[in-house]
């Protein structure tokens, strides 16, 4: 837990755009589309995961 | 007090890597500043745990009622909830949808207030000479 998941996200990001680019280069274009997709999903487990975990803690804290 | 340096640093490190990914992937960019204000969120949380205890200290001391001052903390921690997460919206663009998860938190408040104003109703009219 830290600034590290900043930089993670961005390295998805950067990762993913790269290889898209490349994946149409080379023609294929619907294998580009998937790992888009695929990327983008990474990325949106892991914000959730943030959101849950900080759900769960106020509800430790507030007794909601 | 060095976690004042390391939130400025997040949200330094947040905005730059925002910059860095938006013309390449712009729906990146606001996973990005959810995550990063979700990080000064998790860093600031730790000290809200020592305010309530603190808080908790100073009831048992004086001997007030438990009950309201567990409401309370209740109401604050709806307060913040709706917050954050109306603020999580507004960033992704729906900001529409914040506001009326505000309104919804806004109504559960009111409700869970309730009982406390029929009580001072109740008190009031008890000590009202009939």
């Amino acid at each position: 837990m830290g600034i590290e998941i900043i930089f993670k996200i961005t390295a998805v990001g950067l990762l993913t755009a790269i290889l898209g680019q490349i994946l149409k280069q080379m023609g294929k274009d619907e294998i580009s589309t998937i790992a888009t997709v695929a990327g983008f999903i990474i990325v949106i487990v892991m914000v959730l995961n943030l959101i849950g975990d900080l759900y769960t803690t106020f509800q430790g804290i507030f007794n909601l | 007090m060095e976690i004042i340096l390391k939130i400025v640093g997040i949200g330094i490190v947040t905005c730059l890597a925002t910059m860095l990914i938006k013309p390449i992937r712009a729906d990146f960019s606001i996973l990005i500043a959810i995550a990063g204000g979700l990080m000064i969120i998790f860093m600031i949380i730790n000290y809200l745990t020592d305010i309530f205890s603190t808080f908790n200290n100073i009831i048992q001391i004086s001997g007030l009622n438990g009950g309201i001052y567990s409401f309370l903390i209740k109401i604050i921690g709806i307060g913040y909830l709706i917050e954050f997460t109306a603020g999580i919206c507004s960033d992704t663009g729906n900001s529409s949808l914040g506001d009326k998860i505000l309104l919804g938190g806004k109504i559960v408040i009111m409700v869970m207030a309730l009982p406390i104003v029929m009580n001072i109703l109740e008190i009031i009219i008890g000590i009202l000479p009939v």
